[in-house]
């Protein structure tokens, strides 16, 4: 398996480095740093923050500079915007996504799994076909909708007339700089339930389709036939034989999600204020932050690949008929 | 099983952690509900820096104002008008305005900080004030700022290029201009006298900051400001939040007199603090919002002192024609304020490309053409719900040599179909025919998309082919600074309240890349624009700012302009707020009464 995981490692290594050569050019389609100073600019100070930034170098070697420094984690620079070394920015802004995205996909999975095969266990009955229509209309509406009459309904008009409700509808300055914030019992459920109660909404249409799917799939197999013949309970059927074939589809699924356990979701954080990663990174793309965009989405592309890796693993893991070679 | 139990104890052990934190939080909370707290927002992602001299936008001034101080300052009551901050008196000259003589107040001290000996702020001196503005000076600081004094100070520019040529950047060497007296006086004299002087002593950029921090806390001296302002540091969170409590050792700094104050101020309330030592709250906590919703809900909760009106809330809380505050908002104790900004919103022409640019009679009448067929009151009123403000000349509302009325003669004021077809004929294209497309650079944005529609119908209908070309903040400027962009759309907001800060938009020596994005050269406008640096505000310097002005209306280096007006709301229990964007050292003066929190 070691050799698997290296051999598919240094396979990737081309298309990593493909993947920053392609994303360091585009951000170099324009004049990154008269982007960056605005109005009243001059020539002179466009050629010191052009020098301090070593855009003046060939593209070549800002290229190597960059790699050397993604290679031996060097995230000393510093963002154009606030000062502060990319590394602090990543440190503080992968808790609160966490705190989010966690609860997030462990909840979705574990509902849309379960609708899934309820679903594809009463195929074409009417609990099917309801569950099927809630599905699609969930994912037929913006997230953006979703978010702002969650807002509303969810937080403002509550809290107007129930005392003590418990959402809020932002992120207000007492989350202070404290990591842990969003890990408090009560802090969490007063910033992030809300959230991760509309992601999940958001996601579970689409995640419940595709488990569906999955499942009759499954269901119509033989040895399904087999284990109801030999008297096997419904339960016993739909959890242990059915849900442990389907792995392989959920694990996929699963792991396709896992990098924005890391990366978070923009507009969940941009607007219920959570610092996470997301909301970072548009931040620095609204102010030509240069230096963070760069690394954000070097970063990005690492997990994607290092998720796809631990995928084909997993294959292994839990079905014996994959072999790694 | 005993697997199971660990995980257990192990999760048993986590709650407690958390739980105990909760309970020290809960804790000083308790202490911080005695506490005078005010909770104010900041629409966007809040500032970028907290070192003056990096500083640039209005959120950078709005987070710097609270910590540091500049020797002027805009008055809280009328804010057009400036007063002494760090110095005992305004300051004065006998030589016409060359030489300025300075007097610093007694007992201002810098906060208690790290940096200084026993950790006990010290006076500041005209050393300070001398360190703080040869910083802007200092190309470590990428010089962001040096325009605001370039050519301004006796021998400044010949010691920026020594100190920046040199191998280390000397502070201790002299600048001519700067000459100390005693520990609390100066002077700085100038290359000439320019009146805008004053005006940027009163610019958050030069803030005075003590030399042992800068050099205590090297880099990160953006993130640990150490000055003399009313309230000081606790906690910046960047895009998130910003908090600070009340600095106890604040000088001598009192609430506006009772005569200061206008009658509708009056009538607002707004003396009721008058000759009281400020600041009034322990703390403020600023909250960054990068979106409207979040920041309107949490105003309208109550847990926001004031926030700025969006435009998509504005038919909410206001009405639509009369600009009245709603029954509901007024009914909750909410007071509105309405701000007339310094803007000037424009479509500016190139005057050095082919087809529009140039003087002759033929090109000029071009440009006029143009802009006697776009209607500005269309679009204000289809997109801004007629709440900007149109006007003629580049001088926005509230400022010597604005026109009476917003209106000039000299102005191709559109809509004049027949003026417009009249000068199109004149122009070499009668009825539009023979006349290439006009390609307008602007940036792309749904607001801009749609004007941009609008423009090209109320065009076609003088046969004149409009091509929008959309683009990102970036490029646009980069296409404008390499005058690649032959029409543009623009804007740009005055630093200070001076019409000559607008004026120096059509200044010749500063074309693209500098800010006469125009490229307008007229060398009786420049003789004339170099004469009125030098004046004070006088009926002789307005007839002149007025003269320029139809010089370049004449000359229709653009189409426009337009100025917003900001509306702000206030919950009742913030006090004293009268909110201003001509600076933001205002902040102290607020105040809150937690009975009238809901």
């Amino acid at each position: 398996m070691w050799t698997y995981i290296v051999r598919r490692t240094l396979y990737n290594i081309p298309v990593f480095l493909a993947i920053v050569f392609v994303l360091m050019l585009a951000l170099r389609v324009n004049d990154p740093v008269s982007a960056q100073l605005g109005k009243n600019a001059g020539e002179e100070q466009i050629r010191l923050l052009t020098e301090e930034m070593g855009l003046d170098e060939p593209f070549i070697v800002q290229y190597g500079v960059f790699l050397k420094k993604l290679v031996t984690l060097d995230f000393s620079e510093r963002s154009w915007d606030q000062g502060f070394p990319v590394s602090e920015m990543i440190f503080k802004a992968v808790p609160p996504s966490m705190a989010i995205t966690i609860p997030t996909l462990t909840v979705t999975a574990m509902i849309a799994i379960c609708v899934g095969l309820v679903s594809a266990f009463n195929r074409g009955r009417a609990i099917d076909r309801s569950l099927m229509f809630i599905a699609v209309i969930g994912m037929s509406i913006s997230v953006l909708v979703y978010i702002i009459l969650g807002q509303y309904f969810g937080a403002f008009v509550p809290s107007e007339s129930i005392e003590g409700w418990p959402f809020q509808v932002a992120v207000d300055a007492s989350a202070g700089e404290s990591a842990l914030f969003f890990f408090q019992p009560a802090q969490w459920v007063a910033f992030c339930m809300l959230p991760v109660m509309i992601n999940v909404v958001v996601a579970l249409g689409y995640d419940a389709r595709f488990y569906r799917a999955v499942m009759v799939e499954e269901s119509q197999r033989d040895y399904i036939r087999t284990a109801k013949a030999k008297g096997a309970s419904t339960r016993r059927v739909m959890f242990v034989h059915m849900l442990k074939n389907a792995m392989i589809p959920i694990i996929t699924r699963i792991m396709i999600s896992l990098p924005f356990v890391i990366t978070g979701s923009i507009l969940i954080e941009v607007f219920f204020g959570i610092p996470g990663m997301g909301r970072t990174l548009i931040n620095a793309i609204n102010s030509k932050d240069f230096p963070v965009i760069q690394t954000f989405t070097a970063l990005f592309a690492a997990l994607f690949i290092a998720s796809n890796i631990l995928t084909d693993v997993l294959y292994a893991l839990v079905d014996p008929r994959v072999r790694l070679s | 099983m005993l697997k199971a139990r660990r995980i257990a104890a192990l999760g048993l052990a986590a709650v407690c952690l958390l739980n105990a934190g909760t309970a020290i939080g809960a804790e000083s909370t308790e202490k911080k509900d005695e506490l005078k707290v005010m909770q104010l927002p900041i629409r966007t992602d809040g500032p970028k820096s907290l070192d003056p001299v990096e500083g640039s936008t209005t959120y950078d001034n709005m987070a710097c104002a609270q910590f540091y101080e500049t020797l002027l300052t805009n008055k809280y009551a009328s804010p057009m008008e400036m007063e002494p901050l760090l110095l005992a008196e305004m300051p004065t000259t006998e030589d016409g305005g060359t030489t300025w003589h300075f007097t610093l107040k007694e007992g201002v001290y810098f906060h208690d900080n790290a940096c200084f000996p026993g950790g006990k702020g010290r006076a500041i001196t005209p050393d300070d004030v001398f360190y703080s503005i040869k910083r802007l000076a200092d190309d470590e600081y990428k010089l962001e700022n040096w325009w605001l004094l370039d050519g301004t100070i006796l021998g400044f520019n010949e010691y920026k290029d020594a100190q920046n040529a040199a191998d280390e950047f000397d502070y201790d060497a002299p600048v001519p201009g700067f000459r100390k007296i005693n520990d609390r006086e100066f002077e700085i004299v100038l290359t000439k006298p320019v009146y805008r002087f004053l005006y940027i002593l009163g610019m958050f950029q030069t803030s005075v900051v003590p030399r042992e921090a800068v050099e205590y806390y090297g880099k990160d001296f953006a993130r640990n400001p150490v000055g003399t302002g009313p309230f000081i540091l606790d906690t910046w969170v960047p895009k998130q939040s910003l908090t600070a409590d009340r600095n106890p050792n604040y000088h001598e700094v009192f609430y506006p007199g009772r005569d200061e104050w206008s009658r509708e101020d009056k009538r607002a309330r707004l003396h009721r603090a008058a000759g009281k030592q400020v600041p009034f709250v322990d703390r403020v906590e600023f909250t960054m919002f990068i979106e409207d919703q979040p920041m309107w809900l949490e105003f309208n909760a109550g847990n926001l002192g004031y926030t700025q009106v969006p435009e998509d809330y504005f038919q909410e809380a206001f009405d639509r024609s009369s600009k009245e505050l709603k029954e509901s908002f007024l009914r909750k104790g909410m007071r509105p304020h309405a701000n007339k900004l310094l803007d000037f919103t424009f479509r500016g022409f190139n005057m050095e490309d082919e087809l529009l640019g140039g003087y002759s009679t033929e090109k000029r009448a071009l440009r006029r053409a143009i802009s006697y067929a776009i209607d500005l009151d269309e679009i204000n009123e289809t997109f801004y719900s007629g709440r900007r403000i149109v006007y003629d000349g580049p001088i926005p509302p509230g400022l010597d040599g604005h026109p009476e009325d917003g209106r000039s003669e000299a102005a191709a004021r559109g809509r004049n179909i027949a003026m417009a077809r009249e000068m199109l004929a004149q122009a070499g294209y009668p009825d539009g025919k023979g006349l290439p497309a006009i390609r307008f650079y602007t940036s792309q944005n749904a607001i801009n998309n749609a004007v941009s529609e609008m423009v090209k119908r109320q065009l076609a209908e003088v046969n004149i082919k409009f091509e929008p070309v959309f683009m990102d903040f970036s490029t646009l400027i980069e296409a404008i600074n390499k005058k690649k962009a032959p029409m543009f759309g623009f804007a740009w907001s005055s630093d200070y309240p001076d019409g000559e800060n607008n004026l120096a938009l059509f200044y010749g020596p500063n074309e693209a890349p500098g800010s006469n994005h125009y490229n307008y050269k007229r060398p009786e406008y420049d003789a004339l624009y170099e004469k009125v640096l030098t004046m004070g505000p006088s009926e002789e310097r307005t007839a002149i700012y007025a003269q320029m002005r139809d010089m370049i209306l004449d000359d229709c280096a653009y189409v426009g302009g337009m100025a917003r007006e900001r509306f702000y709301l206030m919950n009742p229990w913030l006090l004293n707020c009268k909110p201003t964007e001509r600076y933001y050292g205002w902040f102290k003066y607020l105040d809150v009464d937690d009975s009238k929190r809901e």
